[in-house]
């Protein structure tokens, strides 16, 4: 989702307000990650926060890493473009955060607390007893990461770029070495600690952007008019897009959001699993506050260009940076902008943590070894999966944006069977968990891979990520009914107890 | 931390062989999940022949995607003794609801224009997708899920009952290590 924000450069913000702001930013954080680094005694505290988080910290954190950088440049950009058709990514937040409690919350939760689980690929495991399901989930998990990871060092270069002026390169090494030390020394800790920070800022800056939007614009209703004089086909439901393709991207990030490890893996943080109850009210109505400025700037900047308040766009991506420095104090410019750093850093910090997890704990797992200090290990994890998205990011050239495309649909084609629909279902088998996260990496890389080398072109309105997500779905029942009834696929008791609840 | 066992297996227990409220509801809403997913499938494979996708194609993707992401939840909100009970409602509303407002946004005329007149601040059928999938399931489902946790989703007992199968396994797990 990152691409959007890398098609072009953003242009220099370099105002000493914005500077200001953005030192005043990051001095919070380091003081946030030496706090987090001196509560991080055990692995249990680097990669769960030693299941102590609070209701209200869990929630803003896990707001805040859902959206990543794309819902404050690159989704308004989209919508810019391609009219209402680009809300079909953020629509599906009216049913994702409480679909994911009902099916994965309370199971994960729970299995945390019968076993102590630390990573996604672990229930995989504990459900299948399987520690080749364990390890090829974990290995999915890694190869997305790498994409996701590169193409957000690169979306915080730009960004830093923008607001110091330091070069994209400088900047990519400035905000990932920052993400680094507080990833490193405090663990998820510190992430979750900073997350809380950073989606407060997030939500603050974006409640007040699309309050001065309505205000420029006469309100919603002077907004819409403003577009539909020029370019009625904008506001049509699926705006620019064909109904095929709206309807894809609704299906791809709704379904898609149960296999995201960085958002499922928060179940497993909460203090006490009765918090759940307010769990999804509290993060659904967080997101819609900080997706008001995606869906504010987005139609905001149609009208002020149709209406002549702005001058067309040279890119999309200019969308939210042009219009805070017309119509916004230069102070909320300032506090967008350092939202935007927050969400990039925010998803970075996230994935490098599972990628360590991944790494120290599923993929050992997976071979039979155990790894004896998991807390120095994935620390030293945590730094090799930075420096190498951070080269990447910054020696790949247009690679880096390949990467970028797939990681969600990667994710959810290799977990969403295995994980949230075996999770609520006996009759799946180990054979079929396996099948369908093999299917899901297999698809998602060949097509997307064929895409990029320009030997096959999808259809309109037809992803790589909608295909494969569908096709191993289907694979995930279809082996496991061919090996439904085999000895060796049962459940443990207490899992099977969990899944009975 | 220890995630694959092979420890302490019960006998096969397919949701199949049982009877039930909820293994009944499962079972239902595991065929409409496979269901609407090969309808998706269909929907996306009429794509690639020549000319593109037919009209029909995105029909069958407004009514597949709300039945697939109804029926996943209520896999995930059934109990296995007790079904869906209060939840019937709700879920049978979001469902009509997602599925209605794509099933309208397809069939209305395309007429949006500086005369449109405008609900909430937008035309017809921008509203009803912004409104009516953007923002009505977020004044039900999320409310409905913290009414009903308490009977429907998960209760002190059940968190007391997973310590002490937690603890149990703890133990067995253990005592198999230090054998070894």
């Amino acid at each position: 989702m990152t691409l959007l924000l890398l098609q072009t450069f953003l242009p220099r913000v370099a105002h000493p307000s914005v500077i200001a702001v953005g030192i005043a930013y990051f001095a919070v954080i380091i003081a946030i990650s030496v706090w987090a680094s001196r509560r991080t005694k055990t692995a249990g505290d680097f990669f769960v926060a030693g299941r102590g988080i609070g209701l209200i910290a869990l929630t803003v954190a896990s707001v805040s890493t859902s959206v990543s950088g794309f819902a404050f440049i690159g989704g308004p950009g989209l919508m810019y473009t391609v009219g209402l058709g680009a809300l079909f990514i953020v629509l599906p937040a009216s049913v994702t955060n409480v679909m994911g409690a009902w099916v994965l919350a309370k199971r994960m939760r729970l299995l945390a607390e019968a076993r102590g689980l630390m990573t996604v690929p672990d229930a995989i495991g504990a459900r299948y007893r399987s520690p080749a399901a364990q390890g090829l989930s974990g290995v999915a998990i890694l190869v997305g990461i790498v994409g996701y990871m590169a193409t957000n060092a690169l979306a915080m270069g730009v960004v830093i770029d923008a607001i110091f002026g330091v070069g994209i390169g400088w900047g990519i090494w400035l905000g990932m070495g920052i993400t680094l030390a507080y990833s490193a020394a405090g663990g998820i800790l510190a992430g979750i600690y900073n997350d809380v920070f950073q989606g407060t800022l997030m939500a603050f800056a974006s409640v007040l952007v699309f309050i001065f939007v309505l205000k420029a614009g006469g309100g919603l209703a002077g907004i819409s008019q403003a577009i539909l004089e020029t370019d009625p086909k904008f506001l049509a439901p699926w705006g620019k897009l064909s109904p095929l393709a709206a309807l894809s991207f609704f299906f791809v990030f709704a379904m898609g959001a149960l296999g995201q490890p960085h958002g499922v893996h928060k179940y497993y943080m909460l203090r006490d699993p009765m918090q759940l109850k307010w769990y999804p009210l509290l993060k659904t109505l967080g997101l819609i506050l900080v997706l008001l400025l995606y869906f504010g700037v987005g139609i905001g900047v149609k009208a002020f260009t149709s209406n002549g308040l702005m001058p067309p766009l040279k890119a999309p991506d200019q969308a939210t940076p042009t219009l805070l420095l017309s119509v916004t104090p230069v102070f909320l410019a300032a506090l967008v902008f350092s939202g935007v750093a927050a969400a990039t850093m925010s998803a970075v910090n996230s994935f490098i943590n599972i990628g360590a997890a991944v790494v120290t704990h599923d993929i050992p797992v997976a071979i039979g070894k155990k790894v004896r200090n998991e807390l120095a290990w994935g620390r030293a994890a945590t730094a090799c999966i930075a420096v190498l998205a951070a080269l990447i990011a910054q020696y790949s050239g247009t690679l880096v944006a390949f990467l970028g495309i797939f990681g969600w649909g990667l994710f959810a084609s290799t977990l969403v069977p295995a994980l949230a629909i075996g999770l609520n279902w006996q009759g799946a088998t180990r054979a079929g968990a396996i099948a369908s996260i093999a299917c899901g990496l297999t698809i998602t890389l060949s097509l997307e891979i064929a895409a990029y080398m320009k030997v096959f072109t999808f259809p309109s309105g037809v992803t790589a990520s909608a295909i494969s997500l569908v096709l191993s779905i289907l694979v995930f029942f279809l082996v496991s009914h061919l090996t439904h009834g085999k000895a060796s696929d049962r459940i443990d008791e207490d899992v099977r107890v969990i899944m009975e609840m | 931390m220890t995630a694959a066992s092979p420890s302490a297996a019960s006998p096969s227990t397919s949701l199949d062989d049982r009877s039930g409220a909820g293994n009944r509801t499962k079972r239902f809403a595991r065929f409409a999940l496979i269901g609407s997913s090969v309808a998706i499938a269909v929907a996306y494979g009429s794509a690639f022949q020549e000319g593109g996708a037919p009209g029909w194609a995105p029909w069958l993707l407004a009514l597949g995607i709300p039945t697939a992401l109804v029926a996943v939840m209520i896999m995930g909100a059934v109990r296995e003794k007790t079904g869906l009970k209060r939840l019937a409602i709700p879920f049978a509303f979001v469902g009509i609801l997602l599925a209605v407002v794509f099933c309208l946004a397809l069939a209305l005329p395309p007429n949006e224009s500086a005369q449109s007149r405008l609900f909430l601040g937008l035309p017809l059928r921008a509203a009803l997708v912004v409104y009516g999938v953007g923002l009505l399931p977020t004044l039900i489902l999320p409310i409905v899920y913290a009414l009903t946790f308490e009977t429907q989703t998960l209760t002190t007992e059940d968190v007391l009952k997973v310590r002490e199968l937690g603890a149990a396994y703890a133990k067995r797990h253990d005592g198999r290590r230090s054998e070894e």
